[in-house]
């Protein structure tokens, strides 16, 4: 029951303890400034035996799920199985990650403390950064009075109902091309996974960060880096490029299935006469790659079946399925129903004879093995032979009759990649399932089990596992009837001992899970320093004044066209000035907004100050003059450390002020 | 119930109501027939072993056809004529191993077994599934 074989699927899984754990935060959860903090306290504290266990479940599985699926992608990615027909469910799970990382974020958002406040202006900065808004987002975080409790219905939905359906939509369309996809991870893998997580929660609750405070900067914040990791870089790289360096990844990862070094072997080939449509092959491909059709020729079958040369992967499966890939055929070349152009079961015939013909003694062995597990070629001496495969379900069981029964060896090793590191999937689930007679092709009665081996083996395991296990097994062959007869798979540890295993396993996976969701500290500031945000909207005057038109020009207007006066729309763009103690901190022409330049012109920009007595002054142009300012602003501020100060315009009173 | 004691021999009346199953058993009976006529002749062994080689791979893609439509109609009597599928697998595995151990004492046994191999499950199993596909 190795988690890292179910990767995919446990990600799943911790979406769902997520998904339960939030409704149950949701119930006592309050969409409004003053109480999101507040029913958040009230579940940690005065509820912690449910709905603090419940709260740390919800983050502590939402970084557990940022784990695996991290883990995932790389399995993928190292183990080469993004490329060729799998290019869909590799991209399909791009938008995945960009659901996930902004569900978490808003998650963040919603518990409304310092980091809860340090989340909103970094998110706003970050989207600022983009031609949506015309008012800088990040403004509506600087003061409480400038946040509705409307914000809070906004963000609960996104956060609850939006992002979720289009997750759980994204994910049914990243597992649609595959055939059988494993949506829940075994289930001791799921207990072992819920109880890692409720632990953490129980020895290591989650907690807020003291409630947001627009005024005060935190010395320092525990940052979940599973899902803020690029936050920090906007202390020191301009917004645009935060967002190349996400855009750049994520079209690196699209166009991932399409770098070289590319190969693409030829897909499985149907052949008319000896399919009569049975769907052995439709059942049993891992990627539903082969489907049924109407039939093409005059047999009197209903379907045949048809390869689709985007789905297939070549892995042979379907071949090891079909009925008609018997050895014991010999009037023509072997031909069966379908087959792999580059590795036909005729040319596998062949090479059995061949692997088998030197051969010697009385305890010979043919060895099968897969893409994953080449490096048993270095099996091959006098006694053993290694006869290579696309997958291990290529095999039609019949070939090991076929071996065993006409002399080729003493004893067969079906060695191939263990299921959920199977390079196709099914393949080590369907060859366990025909060779135990409980899935068609059924291996045949009379071949004695004791002949045959099964080795499943990981893609990472060391090779004198192999040679241990083989040789293991080849004892088997001649031991006597009345001697115990020896595993040939390796020595399997007792369950206290595999229990131990996974116990430390899982603990060390939850305390990596727990760690750095809130470690290392992050610091926003240099130690001694506090935080100036300049924040303005405002409309720069007109270009031009609007005129009163004459009576001989309204007269040559269309009478629906006739307006008194003509004001042009263009507005003068404003430049703003702020200095500290009479250096320059900040000066900017600021162009209006809007297609033809009408609309008012925004700043929200952050400036960092070591704390102390400092003379602020701003000054702002919106007349288009090129000598001194319309208006400005002098104070001296005493600036404490941490603190946040709002240099802003007052509109009505047309006036800076510093707060 | 029908007895094949001598040679096999395609029939309308033995139609399932499946036109790829009819189609198939009439093929295999060909053969099958075809087989039965080498081995009262005097054929070689590897050509012996050609036929049932290829009645053998036809008679599993035959059986797997079979059984899919069987599950596709929801036939209830489907564990029964599986078994009976896989212990006809069994049985013919066994004749062609008989028939190359010993060519000359196997041509006979052979013979005599052939028709009853799968006559048997044709005049019972089959039957019984023609009142379902029918």
């Amino acid at each position: 029951m190795n988690p890292l074989r179910h990767l995919g699927s446990l990600t799943i899984f911790f979406f769902w303890i997520v998904l339960i754990s939030g409704i149950w935060l949701f119930i006592f959860f309050h969409t409004s400034v003053n109480g999101a903090y507040e029913s958040v306290e009230y579940l940690t504290h005065e509820q912690w035996y449910l709905g603090g266990v419940m709260r740390s479940l919800h983050r502590y599985a939402s970084d557990a799920a940022i784990v695996t699926l991290v883990l995932h992608i790389l399995k993928e990615f190292f183990f080469d199985r993004y490329r060729n027909a799998r290019w869909f469910s590799w991209m399909t799970g791009v938008p995945l990650l960009w659901m996930v990382i902004p569900l978490g974020i808003t998650g963040y958002w919603l518990v409304w403390d310092q980091l809860a406040l340090y989340v909103a202006l970094i998110s706003s900065e970050l989207l600022d950064a983009l031609p949506i808004f015309t008012d800088p987002m990040a403004r509506n975080f600087l003061s409480e009075e400038s946040l509705s409790d409307r914000f809070f219905t906004l963000m609960a939905f996104v956060h609850l109902i939006g992002l979720p359906i289009f997750l759980v939509f994204g994910i049914w369309i990243h597992v649609f091309r595959i055939n059988r996809p494993n949506i829940n991870p075994p289930r001791a893998v799921m207990t072992a996974a819920l109880l890692s997580m409720l632990v953490l929660s129980l020895v290591y609750p989650a907690l807020s960060q003291g409630k947001a405070d627009p005024a005060v900067v935190p010395d320092s914040l525990a940052l979940d880096w599973y899902y803020l990791l690029v936050y920090p870089l906007m202390n020191s790289w301009p917004p645009g490029m935060v967002w190349a360096l996400l855009v750049g990844f994520s079209l690196l990862l699209c166009v991932a299935p399409w770098l070289p070094p590319g190969h693409e072997p030829a897909v499985a080939k149907v052949d008319l006469d000896n399919c009569n449509g049975c769907e052995r092959c439709v059942e049993d491909c891992p990627f539903g790659a082969v489907m049924m059709a109407p039939r093409s020729d005059d047999k009197k079958y209903a379907t045949e079946a048809v390869v689709s040369q985007a789905l297939c992967l070549s892995c042979g499966i379907c071949v090891g399925a079909c009925p008609t890939a018997t050895p014991f055929r010999t009037r023509t070349v072997l031909s069966p129903g379908i087959d792999l152009p580059d590795q036909t079961v005729a040319l596998m015939q062949q090479a059995i004879r061949d692997a088998s013909r030197n051969l010697e003694g009385d305890r010979r062995l043919l060895v099968f093995s897969c893409d994953g597990s080449n490096k048993l070629a270095r099996l091959n001496d006098r006694e053993t032979a290694v006869v290579k495969l696309a997958c291990m379900a290529q095999l039609p069981p019949a070939f090991i009759d076929y071996i065993l029964n006409r002399g080729f060896a003493d004893g067969v090793v079906l060695a191939g990649c263990a299921n959920g590191d199977c390079q196709y999937r099914l393949g080590a689930r369907w060859t366990e399932q025909r060779i135990n007679r409980v899935r068609d092709p059924q291996l045949r009665n009379r071949v004695d089990d004791e002949t045959l081996a099964l080795l499943w083996t990981a893609p990472w395991s060391d090779f004198p596992h192999e040679t241990a296990a083989v040789a293991a097994f080849r004892n088997t062959l001649s031991a006597a009837d009345d001697q115990p007869v020896q595993s040939a798979s390796p020595k399997v540890r007792g369950p206290l001992f595999r229990f131990t295993i996974g116990a430390v396993a899982w603990s060390m996976f939850a305390i990596s899970a727990g760690i750095f969701s809130a470690w290392p500290y992050f610091s926003q500031l240099e130690p001694g320093n506090a935080i100036v945000s300049l924040t303005l909207s405002h409309a720069g005057q007109r270009l031009r004044e609007c005129r009163k038109l004459t009576q001989e020009e309204l007269d040559k207007l269309p009478p629906n066209m006739r307006k008194p006066t003509d004001c042009p729309r263009e507005r003068h763009p404003v430049k703003l000035s702020f200095s500290s103690d009479g250096t320059i901190r900040y000066q900017q022409t600021l162009p209006p907004s809007g297609l033809w330049n009408d609309g008012e012109s925004t700043v929200y920009h952050r400036i960092e100050l070591p704390a102390g007595t400092h003379e602020f002054f701003i000054g702002m142009v919106d007349s288009g003059r090129t000598q001194g300012f319309d208006y400005q602003g002098r104070s001296e501020v005493r600036l404490q450390k941490g603190q946040h100060v709002v240099v802003e315009f007052d509109r009505l009173r047309k006036e800076f002020v510093f707060r | 119930m029908m007895k094949f004691k001598t040679r096999l021999e395609w029939k309308p009346e033995y139609s399932v109501g499946d036109a790829s199953v009819d189609f198939e058993h009439e093929e295999l009976i060909g053969q099958i027939d075809v087989l039965y006529g080498q081995l009262c002749g005097n054929v070689k062994a590897a050509t012996v072993e050609a036929v049932l080689g290829e009645i053998h791979a036809g008679i599993s893609a035959h059986f797997a056809l079979e059984e899919r439509l069987m599950l596709k109609a929801g036939y209830t009597e489907y564990g029964a004529h599986k078994d009976d599928h896989e212990d006809l697998l069994d049985q013919i595995h066994d004749l062609m191993d008989n028939y190359l151990k010993d060519p000359v004492g196997g041509r006979k046994m052979l013979r005599d077994r052939l028709t009853d191999w799968f006559g048997h499950h044709f005049a019972s199993f089959d039957a019984r599934l023609h009142k379902k596909l029918g």
